[in-house]
């Protein structure tokens, strides 16, 4: 192999790396970032809850298909559209919000299929205790915005939790389940 | 509740409701109470329809609207029903109030000219053990009447503790296009397809 054509195979790859090297910066979409979770009542119909005031930002390096993000949820900006029914749960006996306002979300393991993120492997702080999470995405997909007239990331996930991990126990004595569904709606604009 | 003596009787407060109904425009006949049919009231505290809509066919925008007011009866024996629903389009809330400013605009919801959305539904579909499957009736939204129906995904009854009194309900999902209603703003950016999450509890007297 000549120089000439080794300079060229160090070049090629530099500049892969480089790109490599240039993950993009997304800030969370207070406008399209909602976390809602839902508990069956009583074996009959289904209680939801949303949390209003979530922020954060996420990097992506499309290349690598890798990616991290830290989002923070506003545990006081719980909606159930009952306001007892909100006051209860953020009372001392669950989510505690005057001692533990927010929540927080790290990860930095993505999955990709394709361009596609359609897995998030992180930990969630949630009273103060930290335990792992998976984010399952059924929606993904990047656009131009129109509005912002800049790249828009996100999409829709699920994440399971067991909330006696966080020491969330009510009513787990009479029928509320320890495992609930949380649904993640999520865009991020590229910084 | 408790009743008391204080307060309307129930027929003064149907009657109350019917003159209101005629006045607005608005007469459904109320909930059929024929023998071996029981008349549930829906629970304000679990009775919420959200929807979804897709938007830039990245995430999905929801929001909820309730609590829900109306009520149905049941006969399983028959295996009939009658269900009347006033929906408060004006409730809705999706967590962010320029949002919802937006939604209740005339080019959407027009909830200013139609505070409220109503389904009125007499077909029932029960399974063997005699939840109800699927209830076909007519959604009017923004004035505007189109078939519609609610398919369970989730249907049981249950004694009470704290109510003292049996409560039925579930969890029903539906699907419409928001352009049959008149309201295509931002498509097709916001998809024109809206799926329906309803959460309904019922309360027997």
């Amino acid at each position: 192999m000549t120089k000439f054509s080794l300079l060229a195979v160090f070049a090629a790859l530099g500049f892969t790396a480089a790109a490599h090297a240039e993950p993009a910066t997304y800030a969370l979409d207070p406008s399209h970032s909602f976390a809602s979770w839902e508990i069956p009542h009583f074996g009959t119909s289904t209680n939801r809850g949303r949390f209003n005031k979530t922020s954060g930002t996420v990097t992506l390096d499309k290349a690598a298909k890798t990616g991290s993000l830290d989002v923070t949820v506003d545990t006081t900006s719980l909606d159930t559209g009952t306001a007892a029914f909100t006051k209860h749960i953020s009372s001392e006996e669950m989510l505690n919000v005057a001692a533990f306002p927010t929540a927080h979300l790290v990860a930095d393991k993505f999955i990709f299929a394709g361009d596609k993120v359609t897995e998030i492997d992180g930990n969630l702080t949630l009273l103060g205790k930290t335990n792992p999470v998976v984010l399952k995405a059924t929606n993904y997909n990047c656009y131009m915005s129109p509005m912002v007239k800049r790249e828009v990331c996100g999409g829709d996930f699920d994440m399971m939790i067991t909330r006696s991990q966080y020491g969330v126990s009510y009513g787990l004595n009479y029928g509320f389940p320890d495992t609930m569904r949380v649904v993640i709606q999520v865009e991020a604009i590229k910084q | 509740m408790k009743p008391s003596s204080n307060k309307p009787s129930r027929a003064v407060l149907r009657a109350a409701l019917a003159a209101l109904c005629a006045s607005s425009g608005f007469a459904p006949a109320l909930a059929q109470s024929v023998p071996g049919s029981i008349t549930y009231q829906l629970d304000p505290n679990h009775t919420f329809v959200t929807f979804e809509v897709q938007h830039f066919g990245t995430s999905t925008l929801r929001g909820r609207i309730g609590p829900v007011r109306g009520e149905v009866a049941i006969d399983r024996s028959a295996k009939s029903g009658d269900l009347r629903l006033r929906i408060p389009v004006t409730t809705l809330d999706t967590g962010m109030r320029a949002l919802d400013a937006r939604l209740k605009q005339p080019d959407l919801l027009a909830t200013a000219e139609y505070p409220e959305a109503y389904f009125v539904a007499t077909r029932f579909r029960f399974d063997d053990a005699g939840g109800v499957k699927e209830v076909r009736g007519e959604f009017t939204l923004r004035g505007v009447g189109e078939p519609l129906s609610l398919v369970a995904r989730s249907f049981a009854c249950r004694h009470d503790e704290m109510l003292r009194r049996d409560v039925c309900g579930g969890d029903f999902e539906a699907d419409l296009k928001r352009s049959r209603f008149g309201a295509t703003l931002g498509e097709p950016f916001v998809g024109d397809d809206v799926h329906l999450l309803i959460q309904v509890e019922g309360i027997a007297p």
